[in-house]
């Protein structure tokens, strides 16, 4: 037999490698550097838990490339099971941390099952969408997709974690995209998100954008239904949006999904506005160049709430400047596309949805979390893959990344299959 | 997957990254002053730095007062572990209890920012928590500088008391000049050296600019501490103060009140200057206790007056050699000068010996003879004789009547009457009143610092020198050195140096075999005289000595002032010349001379001024 890992994918594993040590970098320099006689005892430790966490992955991704891939067909409904059932544990025995009732714990040994969930959930689509595809009755797996992905969604919105459910959300649309699901019906449920965070801006300009969908989809599909639906769905879109901030969300919800755009003002600025504020501070302070490494005033100081979890960026934007913080949208922008061209070069179908949803999970956290930390979008709290401390999302996205590495690995071996 | 779907895919990617990467270049590049400003904002503070006050030293280089540190204990409950609460407990050396008092009242100050709840413990107790400070996290510890006297000299006129700086003073200070130099806390010298020299013993702060963390705390340096502004312009002291001689006067001085001035007579160096009964300066550092304050303000004694420059009496017989130099300088003894005799009878005739007595019977007297046997009569013809105005044009001439130009302030010009005052009086006591200043008595006043800068003139022959404490400045840390204050320039009096010869003749001969002949130094000739001051009421008189040594150079001139002790060759005359002995010999042998001056000097005692003083 010819060494296993002869098909890896090396670069992969080498910018999964440089995000991880980015990260580790910036969490040593938010709890190891003059601000460490200032923290709580539970925070000083972060780095070492990290660096713990980072080994765990790193055997996850050994063992998982050690699996034929077939099992993991075989596997994913009981997979999914599995998640379904630790969600409901957690909603009923799990421990509240930071608001959500999400934490497991096996002994002394804690995770966070809404992270795990979403190895499940991927598991699960990609297999349901990849037996479905041979029915050739793609409409009907959308919805089944949809299914799969908002019953976990919805215990997560149970746990009182938002956030993390809206990524479950917007994997649904990545995942039509990758699966057979016609684009028109891709495009359409897209509308529904990007008029709403323009709607939160300004619902006039939402309106100028809604009659901008519908002229898109009249001329990509020179259908008047289309376009109809299209202008409806945006119209819709405002319309709830609008209803919603003025008078169904209480001041203090829609305080915190409008202040993104304005922390500065005085309303927002010592509360809701205080992180975005505190992190832009951060940033610009920063420059080009940074301030160095353990040298950041803000990191140092502790000026950004949750500076070595949700907020990490703005710690590598401060210390690294430009520099450092554009070389990880680099690396990042190299790892997706670098996942999507292995899902288009793995000729199995499901080994390619499994690349591509990593692709796709990868990307909406990459997109809601910098959002967030740059001032784009309301401050949602979850995590940037491999950079921020925590180890149940470093675990989470390390086994999503080996699917995928694994998948590739043994593209050969589908084609027996 | 197609292969449109794999472009679109793509598409997102890039997209949103792009999106990203433009916003992190505004915010970082673009925008970059804007935020970085409220960065600054954030978390620059401008710390003040404080010299540590300057120390003071004697003319010897022996240290006289420095900074020692005062160990408190601080805790930040935030950050504190009340497990640890018996740990903390045990290295105090206090109960349980105390510490979660302690730790409840910090809470309430500012439950992250660390509060002084255990000051002044032992380096025993500090030394031990930072050992253990790995268990003891919200502990901290802080080291404040307290004022030290490490010389059983205790100098508190000299040398002077530190207090916290007073809301009023500080209004003051800040509308005057730069209000960063002081603040609520700070400390500022109250008397003596350390209010003199307050702007030099204290220097002028410097700033450390700090990156403050979110709690309040300091975290780094900014810029590595590159725009840090060091302390600047803090100077140690150092004094022609003569700290063995200075503690020897103090320790003859038991039971005594009184003071001593002790001069350089070629300079106008202050070699010791005491005033008794004094007060530990110690009982100053922090806030004085107001029992303590109380007691030394409400004492009939005044131990906080300082009688060295102060104090007015009369100098009795030590104004004869004044009195011997306006009479020839002005010519009342006629052509033939020293040699002009006076008869004494035992009293001056006017008043029929009633009034104006003298010690003795002198017969014939010059004005040598005069001195040495201290004869009143001599002095009370010459004063008879004498015109109030170039009295008080001379008294003034060697300094009395006016105030020194001394470098530390509270003393006062003293009191020479003048013939405005003589106007006051009725004519027919005119005479009377101008013959009691012969011979130093009557309404008159003049203060050790005086007396000891006129036996100084008499020492080198009519130089009048500044007093002075201060020899130099030195900055501890530039070794640059300057001279404070920029003195006065020493004054020559017009004085004849045959009428000077004559006089200090005269004092020579006190010290051999005059008044003052049991005073003498043992190898060492010196000149002398010796004073009784008269006291008001029914007070024992006050007990005064000037003198200067050796006899042809002198280095030292000193001048005694012992209150309510008898006279002069009682009590203030051994005092003077112990002082001196030990200053020129170093040490003092053991002889009869020595012992018969120890003897007196110790067992004069001060009549006490109240009875209910126990």
């Amino acid at each position: 037999m010819r060494s296993w890992y002869r098909n890896l994918d090396f670069p992969t594993l080498l910018i999964w490698l440089s995000l991880c040590v980015c990260g580790l970098v910036a969490i040593y320099s938010s709890t190891h550097g003059e601000a460490q006689e200032f923290l709580l005892n539970t925070v000083q430790n972060s780095f070492q838990r990290q660096l713990m966490w980072l080994g765990i992955s790193a055997c996850a991704l050994v063992v998982i490339l050690m699996i034929p891939m077939h099992w993991f067909i075989r596997l994913a409904p009981l997979a999914y099971l599995a998640t379904i059932g630790l969600l409901i544990i957690a909603l009923i025995a799990g421990r509240e941390v930071g608001g959500a009732r999400s934490w497991v714990y096996l002994g002394p040994f804690g995770f966070q099952s809404s992270e795990l969930a979403k190895v499940g959930s991927l598991l699960m689509s990609a297999f349901v969408l990849t037996s479905r595809m041979k029915a050739n009755n793609t409409s009907n797996s959308a919805l089944i997709v949809s299914g799969i992905l908002g019953l976990p969604a919805l215990l997560i919105i149970l746990q009182n974690d938002l956030g993390t459910a809206l990524v479950f959300a917007g994997f649904i649309p990545i995942l039509w995209l990758c699966s057979g699901v016609p684009l028109r019906i891709v495009g359409l449920i897209i509308i529904f998100p990007v008029i709403g965070y323009i709607a939160i801006l300004s619902w006039q300009l939402a309106l100028g954008f809604t009659a901008v969908a519908g002229l898109t989809a009249w001329f990509a599909t020179r259908e008047l239904k289309w376009a109809t639906a299209a202008a409806l769905v945006g119209a819709i879109t405002v319309g709830t949006a609008s209803f919603a901030l003025q008078s169904v969300l209480q001041p203090h919800h829609v305080a915190r999904i409008v202040s993104f755009s304005n922390p500065e003002a005085d309303e927002y600025r010592a509360g809701v506005g205080f992180h975005l504020v505190q992190s832009k501070a951060a940033l610009g302070s920063g420059g080009w160049l940074g301030q160095g490494f353990l040298q950041g005033s803000q990191t140092q100081g502790r000026y950004i709430p949750e500076q070595s979890t949700d907020f990490v960026f703005s710690v590598i934007g401060e210390e690294w400047g430009f520099v450092g913080g554009g070389l990880i949208l680099l690396l990042f922008t190299i790892l997706m596309l670098r996942l999507t061209w292995l899902a288009k070069r793995i000729d199995h179908p499901f080994g390619s949805l499994l690349a591509a949803g990593a692709a796709g999970i990868f990307l909406i956290h990459v997109c809601v979390n910098l959002g967030m930390v740059l001032g784009l979008l309301p401050v949602i709290g979850i995590p940037l893959p491999f950079l921020s401390y925590g180890g149940s999302a470093l675990l989470t996205n390390t086994v999503l990344l080996s699917l995928a590495l694994g998948a590739y690995m043994r593209r050969a071996d589908f084609v027996l299959y | 997957m197609n292969k449109t779907r794999y472009i679109l895919l793509n598409c997102a990617v890039t997209c949103v990254i792009s999106i990203l990467g433009l916003q992190l270049f505004r915010l970082q590049v673009v925008e970059q002053k804007d935020h970085s400003e409220i960065a600054h904002g954030n978390a620059l503070r401008n710390i003040r730095v404080l010299p540590a006050r300057g120390s003071i030293y004697d003319r010897n280089g022996v240290l006289l007062v420095h900074n020692v540190p005062e160990y408190t204990i601080t805790l930040t409950p935030k950050f504190f572990n009340e497990e640890r609460i018996p740990l903390l407990a045990k290295h105090l050396g206090v109960a349980d209890s105390i510490i979660n008092q302690s730790l409840e009242e910090a809470r309430k100050y500012n439950p992250y920012r660390p509060s002084s709840s255990f000051s002044n413990v032992s380096f025993e107790q500090y030394s031990r928590i930072i050992e253990d400070s790995h268990l003891l996290p919200g502990v901290g510890t802080e080291i404040k500088q307290q004022r030290h006297y490490p010389t059983n000299a205790r100098s508190s006129h000299a040398l002077g008391y530190v207090g916290e700086i007073n809301k009023q003073e500080l209004n003051e200070i800040s509308s005057e000049s730069d209000s960063a130099l002081y603040r609520q806390g700070d400390i500022l010298g109250r008397t003596g050296i350390e209010r003199g020299y307050e702007p030099w013993l204290r220097g002028v702060p410097g700033m450390a600019r700090k990156w403050v963390n979110v709690y309040g705390l300091e975290v780094m340096a900014y810029a590595q501490g590159q725009a840090d502004q060091k302390p600047r312009e803090y100077y140690d002291i150092h004094l022609s103060l003569d700290s063995q001689i200075q503690e020897f006067a103090e320790s003859l001085f038991v039971n005594k009140r009184g003071a001593v001035v002790a001069l350089d007579p070629n300079n106008g160096e202050i070699i010791a200057l005491v005033s008794k009964p004094d007060y530990p300066l110690e009982i100053f550092n922090g806030a004085i206790e107001d029992e303590n304050w109380q007691s030394l303000i409400s004492h009939s004694e005044q131990p906080l007056y300082n009688r060295a420059t102060m104090n007015l009496m009369p100098p009795g017989s030590t104004w004869k050699p004044f009195m011997a130099l306006l009479g020839l300088s002005e010519g009342l003894l006629g052509k033939e000068g020293g040699n002009t005799t006076i008869f004494c009878p035992g009293y001056h005739p006017i008043g029929r010996g009633r009034f104006f007595r003298c010690l003795a019977s002198h017969g014939e007297m010059n004005v040598v003879e005069a001195i040495q046997s201290s004869c009143n009569t001599f002095f009370f013809e010459l004063a008879r004789r004498m015109d109030i105005s170039s009295f008080k044009k001379y008294a003034n001439l060697f300094g009395f009547g006016i105030e020194a130009p001394i470098d530390i302030g509270e003393q006062t010009p003293g009191l020479i009457p003048d013939s405005a005052y003589f106007g006051r009086i009725r004519s027919y006591e005119v005479e009377a009143a101008k013959m009691n200043l012969g011979v130093g008595q009557g309404d008159m006043g003049v203060t050790p610092l005086q007396l000891a800068r006129y036996a100084s003139a008499l020492a080198n022959g009519g130089v009048l020198h500044p007093p002075h404490l201060v020899k130099y400045l030195v900055n501890p840390e530039t070794n640059e050195q300057i001279v404070i204050p920029d003195l006065p320039e020493p004054v020559k009096l017009e004085i004849d140096s045959t009428y000077m010869n004559l006089v200090r003749k005269g004092m020579r001969l006190v010290m051999e075999e005059g008044t003052g002949v049991m005073a003498q130094i043992p190898d060492i000739p010196s000149a002398g005289k010796t004073g009784t001051a008269q006291a008001p009421g029914n007070f024992e008189d006050h007990s005064v000595f000037i003198m200067f040594a050796p006899f042809d150079s002198p280095k030292i001139a000193i001048a005694v002032q012992c209150e309510n002790t008898g006279d002069g060759s009682q009590c203030a005359a051994p005092i003077a010349s112990l002082l001196a002995e030990k200053f020129l010999k170093g040490e003092i042998p053991p002889s009869w001379r020595t012992s018969v001056r120890m003897d007196r000097a110790l067992s004069t005692k001060s009549q006490t001024l109240a009875l209910t003083d126990q």
